[in-house]
């Protein structure tokens, strides 16, 4: 479960150009839920995002994740309950290394990385079945660089990796803005197949309206740094696409 | 094989070690450390205290890889910690370390005359030059070896990970100053390493022998650099080993100018005019293709 408590971020305070990405929010996120959140450029859509990572502190506030206080925490020692799917597929993987060592650091993203080689045969194979779930025939392609796939591949990768190791919440920050329809279709369907059947609760930025009606469970929508509407499944199944473009009017 | 290529082809593999340590710093993490000529010239320094000393080889050898790590750490400290630019740290590190290693000398020249070295082992082949040349060989593959299997290791992924994508291996529970530092540490201990085989191979060590040095160095990653976009080199251990042929190739040309007369006294002027033909090269010919095209 993750509680934001009385939230705000602050850029640039004191200064002539000081922005108020978030003002005092306070949110429950509870464990398995398929969250998404629209809003206008500049509601504070990816600053939540980027607070609950841990890129951005907060001004003021506080975020817990299961009772840990995590407000403290870099980025780094927030991986152990938080693994994000970037906005550019290139940010998310390490294009040099191959696909299957970066499938190999994210395997030990809550593990200590030790001076052995743990990319073995056995490691190769659970990798190799993991991919071909996708259907996108890439499991013949993991000794190949990562920054040799096309960036719909890339993304799809990223997100299996995001489960690859135990998390609590996947970010997912506009996961398909770069990528075509049948792509984008790809990774939010198989977002979906993990909330589902994993459990882990997604937390997930789309532009696109009728995405944000068709999947998740839970719907926020921001504006000007505040929550504006707050709809559970049943309220968001009844939403309707223009009632939806209304709350951007 | 003439006396003046096998000298480059053994100071070439005493080099090898801090060729790699560029390496590891400049292509591994993308960070231009030029703390290089301080460790280097320390990894000597420590050698020729030690040996002058009668410490025993086995014990001079890690002890001058130690000093260089700690150099490498005071480095990633300036850099990650107070968050100075990389290569301000380097510079502010070899600067102090000039006045470190004058104070460990005491005076600015150590000769290493009549003492046994570490090129004193394989004297018994018959000929000394062959048996340096074996003893050279050996640490430089041994250094190589050890280097390619880090690098494949979890922990070695994870190095190059941080290189190539910081904001990846943060959001993957890499603590990326951490590992900047060891990084740093691994480079310039490779680096005194150098020193330590340098002293011992020149018969001295001088307060000046490190001017200059991460040239050699730079110039040897960047031939390899080279010789990887050519033949397209994508392993990590194929990259490696083109360091190890890098700096052949660049102590080579050196010798090779030497036997052709060239004034010694021209021999850093060459060795940077060298470096800018590798590195320019293929920007004028990708620009004359696009002219041509």
């Amino acid at each position: 479960m993750l509680r934001i408590q009385n939230i705000t971020k602050i850029f640039n305070k004191g200064k002539e150009d000081e922005v108020r990405a978030l003002d005092n929010l306070s949110l429950q996120i509870n464990k398995g839920e398929f969250v998404v959140v629209v809003g206008a450029n500049g509601s504070g859509k990816s600053t939540l995002m980027n607070l609950i990572l841990g890129s951005y502190a907060p001004t003021s506030g506080q975020l817990l994740i299961d009772d840990n206080d995590i407000t403290p925490l870099p980025e780094y020692q927030r991986s152990q309950w938080v693994s994000m799917v970037f906005q550019n597929p290139a940010m998310g993987t390490a294009p040099d290394l191959s696909v299957i060592e970066n499938f190999r650091l994210a395997a030990l993203r809550t593990k200590s990385k030790k001076l052995s080689i743990g990319n073995d045969e056995a490691f190769h194979q659970l990798v190799k079945e993991k991919i071909k779930t996708l259907g996108l025939g890439l499991e013949s392609k993991t000794v190949q660089p990562m920054g040799s796939l096309s960036g719909g591949q890339r993304q799809a990768l990223t997100l299996l990796m995001g489960v690859m190791d135990k998390t609590s919440i996947l970010l997912m920050d506009e996961p398909t803005a770069a990528l075509d329809p049948k792509s984008s279709a790809v990774i939010l369907q198989l977002a979906e197949k993990i909330n589902r059947e994993l459990g882990i609760t997604i937390i997930l930025i789309t532009h696109s309206m009728k995405d944000a009606l068709q999947y998740g469970n839970r719907l926020l929508h921001f504006k000007a740094g505040k929550l504006e509407h707050d709809l559970n499944a049943d309220q968001k199944r009844q939403l309707q696409l223009n009632q939806l473009y209304d709350w951007f009017g | 094989m003439s006396q003046f290529y096998l000298a480059a082809l053994q100071l070439a593999l005493c080099l090898s070690p801090m060729a790699i340590g560029i390496f590891i710093t400049m292509k591994v993490f993308n960070i231009p450390d030029i703390t290089t000529d301080g460790s280097y010239t320390l990894g000597a320094t420590v050698t020729a205290v030690l040996m002058t000393a009668h410490y025993p080889i086995a014990l001079v050898l890690p002890i001058s890889i130690l000093a260089g790590a700690m150099a490498g750490t005071a480095t990633g400290f300036i850099h990650t910690k107070l968050k100075i630019d990389a290569l301000l740290s380097g510079i502010l590190v070899m600067t102090a370390l000039y006045s470190v290693n004058l104070m460990i000398m005491g005076r600015s020249n150590i000769p290493l005359v009549n003492l046994k070295t570490i090129f004193s082992y394989f004297n018994g082949m018959g000929n000394e030059v062959y048996g340096q040349l074996v003893m050279a060989l050996m640490m430089a593959l041994v250094i190589l070896l050890l280097i390619i299997y880090l690098l494949k290791t979890d922990f070695g992924i994870a190095m190059r990970a941080t290189g190539n994508n910081p904001v990846m291996t943060s959001a993957l529970g890499i603590n990326n100053d951490r590992i900047k530092i060891i990084g740093l540490a691994l480079s310039n201990s490779l680096t005194a390493l150098s020193g330590f085989l340098v002293a011992q191979y020149q018969g001295f060590s001088d307060i000046n022998m490190g001017i200059g040095i991460v040239i050699t160095g730079l110039g040897s990653v960047l031939i390899a650099d080279a010789l990887r976009n050519w033949f397209h080199v994508k392993k990590i251990s194929m990259q490696l080993i083109l360091v190890l042929v890098g700096a052949i190739a660049f102590q080579s040309v050196l010798a090779f100018t030497l036997s052709i007369g060239i004034d010694p006294n021209f021999l850093k002027m060459v060795t940077a005019v060298f470096v800018l033909i590798i590195v320019a090269l293929p920007r004028i010919s990708s620009s004359m293709s696009k002219n041509r095209s």
